[in-house]
């Protein structure tokens, strides 16, 4: 459905009197968004996962690579026709706080962009206001209660679900949530996971995630793809629960490793990985060999002057980024209950 | 300070703190009762409108108006009565014996003012003789966390990272010497890695400076990861209390039970995990009577609209639900002992 | 899920919404007196302006028995070189200054607002050449700039005089429009907005605008403060030649035709104008109180 080949971006930081630095965000990067599929993009802040979801909503353009929706190369058309095309992806903001014009009604915040849909559709304009309700029953709000409040009286999580009912007027097709729920209450946290998964298979609409929080990637869909980004580059891409129970890099592992563990209920993965803190040059990194190796504890000489590039090995269901790629076990493991 | 002094120990009694709001004085927290053990870290885990913040900050007397300490005490060894404490005094404390990482530390430091001025100012405001002492420390504590001292306090806010800024904001409530330390919400905004440095830095200061530890959080995992004992706050309440890994492996409570049930877990079924109906209460709709949480609770009994649920004590860990009064103490030997409700309970 | 809610009445549609604003101004305003009180103010004023003349007799009439009189029953503020009551001065020459004041007011904000909104929302090379200019016409000190002006051109009615002074003003707002719109863009509603492919007209008036209003319309109410000393200075130095009655004519002939500076006679007939400009802008500043309120939602509905 949508497809990125090469994507590279590279912020200009103004560096005071010296002048300007280059970020590189993302170094080539390569996603598969399949119909009705469910893919994550894992990593840190600052790894360019965020930035890479802007690039698939149309919120930012890439330096180089391609961006494919529905086979049609986004690079062949102009900025004005692509617009179709991107409203088929709709990004779904990390605050629901600030995604909602607190000086517009729900209602308001709802119609506007249903009265573009409607004119695009050839609907009539009363069609809007029973869709809307539609709308609000499907992500599980009461439309009356809802319709005439204004954001700051609806809770967060309320708020990120009216976010959704608003992403889905214009019938997209894929909903990139970037930190959908990392600011909303945690006992309601899964509600909203447990919404995405239920219009993925619903609606059909596929679900690009992004967090930095492994565990709830899983809930969007057990059948989905995770990609782990580092710095810009994916370092391990596989099926979500392969990445999870058996992660072959480094760097997953030690995301992984560093994910609480719930004493009592669960006890720590017993290959845990550490980060060493690193110590490389001004910029941490060699500029030749693998962007982790400062950090990893497994770094070899090879790792200082090569750098990896994503393939697969052999038996491994996933594609990895490592010269010494190894399976460890570190995820925390339920206690047997009595 | 006197380092042969043992860490002090923290005992809060009824502790109630309102809000005063256009509908008149509303409970952010009310009728705490909750002990810290010398030389332990206690977390307290809750969502937002718990009034989890408001006793962090009620442990200094530091609560903002509209917002005032309506009742209750927070005795603070060698300190005393922490809420009868004003002005000079109270500023003196604050630093001195209470340090407190603030939600946010991440933010909360002088952009203009490199980080070894703001220790300057800090020793200043609270007398310090020696500053160059107090700098030396500074350094020592932020060699400990594992930086580069020197570099760290010749910097300004911009130059360092969010886990650089949140170990600064340690150094700073440790660097006077305090011995009870609050940290509120000490990783929110950082990354897993980063959150897992900071986690094991407060663990280990904590054991090798002998303090008590106070964590805010709204994260199970970070309590499961650094706490002793563990206070669940649910609507101003302590819904439950125990050591950490009693209470995450059999949660009395119904609210622990729903809480941990909706953690999105790296392993296991996830058909087996479920959001919490409703929503947490915000200050406005905190039911005045009976039980906060009855409005999302799977046990939920008539006597839950009317009566405060009694704490039910069995052993070092208790719960404040009705329905515990019946099948309690099925778990453990001893039987359920029914505390007395205080006078702010049934006021 | 939100099975809690509590099912409400049905959503109105516009009409409803609307009407909530008004009812949530009402809130606002009755929250303090003092805001009532610079309503009622304004209100007074206005009703001046737009009134004032049919309460008098064209021309007014001239007691010559009393000139320079001193305040009595008939006269509270006494009367004027001529005779003439000052009271019914200051009242039939209020809609000259007022209504200058609401011109200058609506083009400092239209164009300021009108700029400062394009400016920020398109950036890049409309904003700099935009914004150069701004910061030009910002350097250029309004008052000699007026003094030449009125040497060539004869600012013969009130909306003439209010283009001027609009035309000068809007500088400022400009500015400060642009700013808060480059940090309001940044938000996530207007980045959603246009995600959905929203038209830049919805965005730039239904999104953006509207988290400006509380500062459009303070900005406005001020802008009227401004306008109002302006002419009134401008008149009272004598630069302007006058073909009707206004406060700034009043104030110039207490001074250099009555000496109101030496003499206490004139003192009612200069104090009177005065005292009219210092109620107008009390009320401004005490209404100007409400604007975040009532143009904040939230802050409304409470």
């Amino acid at each position: 459905m949508i497809n990125g080949t090469g994507i590279t971006k590279t912020f200009r930081q103004r560096g005071g009197v010296l002048g300007a630095r280059e970020v590189p965000a993302l170094r080539g990067v390569d996603f598969a968004v399949p119909k009705g599929g469910a893919v994550s993009f894992i990593g840190e802040s600052g790894c360019g996962k965020t930035t890479l979801g802007r690039i698939v909503a149309g919120l930012e353009t890439c330096d180089s690579g391609e961006i494919v929706i529905d086979d049609v190369a986004m690079s062949s058309l102009s900025h004005r026709r692509r617009q179709p095309y991107f409203r088929r992806v709709q990004l779904i903001h990390q605050d629901p706080y600030s995604a909602l014009n607190p000086t517009r009604t729900i209602h308001q915040a709802l119609a506007a962009p249903l009265a573009l849909r409607a004119r695009q559709t050839g609907r009539p304009r009363s069609w809007a206001d029973g869709r809307a309700r539609e709308l609000l029953g499907l992500v599980g709000l009461d439309p009356g209660y809802v319709l005439p409040r204004y954001p700051h009286q609806l809770s967060g999580g309320m708020r990120q679900r009216v976010v959704i009912a608003r992403a889905l007027t214009v019938d997209p097709e894929v909903l990139v949530a970037d930190e959908a729920v990392s600011m909303i209450d945690v006992s309601l946290r899964l509600g909203i996971l447990a919404l995405l998964k239920d219009l993925r298979e619903r609606l059909g609409v596929s679900v690009l995630f992004i967090t930095h929080d492994v565990a709830t990637a899983r809930y969007i869909g057990t059948d989905g793809e995770l990609y782990v980004i580092y710095r810009g580059q994916v370092v391990e891409r596989g099926p979500v629960e392969t990445v999870i129970s058996a992660p072959v890099h480094p760097y997953t592992q030690a995301l992984l490793s560093a994910i609480p563990v719930l004493h009592g209920l669960e006890s720590p993965g017993d290959q845990r990985v550490v980060p060493v803190e690193a110590s490389v040059g001004a910029s941490g990194e060699y500029s030749d060999g693998c962007l982790f190796a400062p950090r990893c504890p497994f770094r070899t000489e090879r790792c200082e002057r090569e750098r990896p590039a994503l393939s697969r090995n052999g038996d491994m269901p996933q594609e990895h980024a490592c010269f010494h790629p190894e399976r460890r076990s570190v995820v925390a493991v339920p206690v047997s209950r009595r | 300070m006197a380092p042969e002094q043992g860490p002090p120990g923290v005992r809060i009694r009824g502790l109630t703190v309102v809000y005063r709001t256009a509908a008149g004085e509303l409970p952010a927290v009310s009728g705490v009762d909750l002990d810290l053990a010398p030389g332990t870290i206690t977390g307290v885990v809750g969502e937002s409108g718990s009034g989890k913040s408001t006793l962090a900050l009620s442990l200094l007397n530091a609560v903002q108006p509209p917002g005032r300490i309506a009742a209750g005490s927070v005795e603070i060894d060698g300190l005393g009565d922490v809420v009868a404490l004003g002005g000079e005094g109270l500023r003196r404390a604050r630093g001195r014996h209470v340090g407190y990482v603030f939600q946010a530390a991440q933010n909360s430091l002088n952009p203009l003012k490199t980080v070894g001025k703001q220790v300057l100012d800090l020793g200043r405001s609270h007398g310090v003789e020696n500053p160059r002492g107090l700098l030396a420390d500074a350094r020592d504590l932020l060699g400990r966390m594992g930086l580069d001292g020197a570099r760290v306090l010749d910097s300004y806010q911009h130059e360092l990272s969010g886990g650089m800024r949140q170990r600064v904001g340690i150094m700073l409530a440790l660097v006077l010497n305090a011995r009870l330390v609050v940290l509120d919400e000490p990783t929110t905004a950082l990354d897993m890695i980063t959150q897992a440095t900071i986690l094991r830095i407060v663990r280990e200061v904590h054991a090798e400076r002998g303090l008590t530890t106070l964590v805010i959080t709204h994260d199970l995992g970070v309590v499961a990861e650094v706490a002793d004992r563990l206070a669940v706050m649910y609507g101003g309440r302590v819904a439950e209390q125990g050591p950490t890994r009693e209470v995450l492996a059999g949660p009395r409570h119904p609210y622990t039970r729903g809480l941990l049930g909706a953690v999105p877990r790296l392993v296991g079924d996830i058909g087996e995990a479920h959001a919490l109906p409703g929503r947490p209460p915000t200050l406005a709709d905190i039911p005045a009577d009976g039980c906060v949480f009855r409005g999302r609770c799977p046990l939920r009994m008539d006597v839950c609209e009317t009566g405060r649920p009694p704490v039910v004590v069995s052993g070092s860990r208790s719960a404040a639900c009705h329905a515990l009064r019946d099948d309690d103490g099925h778990d453990d030997g001893d039987g359920p002992v029914v505390a007395a409700a205080t006078g702010e309970e049934q006021a | 899920m939100s099975s809690t809610i509590v099912p409400e009445a049905e959503a109105g549609g516009a009409a409803a919404v609307r009407r909530n604003f008004w009812r949530g101004v009402w809130r606002v305003m009755r929250r303090k007196p003092s805001r009532m009180a610079g309503a009622v103010i304004l209100a007074v004023f206005a009703f001046m302006g737009i009134f004032g003349l049919m309460l008098y007799p064209d021309p007014l009439p001239r007691d010559t028995s009393a000139l320079y009189a001193s305040p009595s029953l008939r006269h509270p503020f006494g009367t004027d070189f001529e005779g003439t009551d000052v009271l019914a001065l200051v009242v039939t020459g209020s809609r000259y200054v007022l209504l200058t004041a609401v011109v200058t007011a609506v083009i400092t904000v239209v164009v300021g607002a009108g700029v400062g909104l394009f400016a920020g929302f398109r950036r890049g090379r409309w904003d700099t050449v935009l914004m150069r200019f701004t910061d030009m016409k910002l350097t250029i000190p309004g008052l000699p700039l007026l003094l030449v002006l009125s040497t060539v051109w004869k600012f013969t009615g009130a909306v003439e005089m209010g283009l001027v002074l609009g035309l000068l003003g809007w500088g400022g707002i400009a500015r400060a429009v642009r700013s808060q719109t480059l940090s309001l863009r940044e938000r996530g509603f207007i980045e959603a907005a246009r995600g959905l492919g929203l038209s830049t007209t919805h965005i730039v008036g239904r999104e953006l605008l509207p988290g400006m209003a509380p500062y459009i319309a303070m900005n406005a109410l001020i802008a009227v403060t401004g306008a109002v000393y302006a002419q009134v200075g401008l008149f009272f130095l004598g630069v302007l030649p006058f073909e009707s009655n206004n406060w700034g004519v009043m104030l110039n002939f207490a001074v250099f035709g009555g000496g109101a500076l030496t003499t206490t006679a004139a003192l009612p007939y200069l104090l009177a104008p005065l005292l009219a400009i210092l109620l107008l802008t009390l009320g401004i500043v005490l209404v100007v109180d409400a604007m975040d309120e009532i143009f904040n939602p939230r802050l409304r509905e409470e």
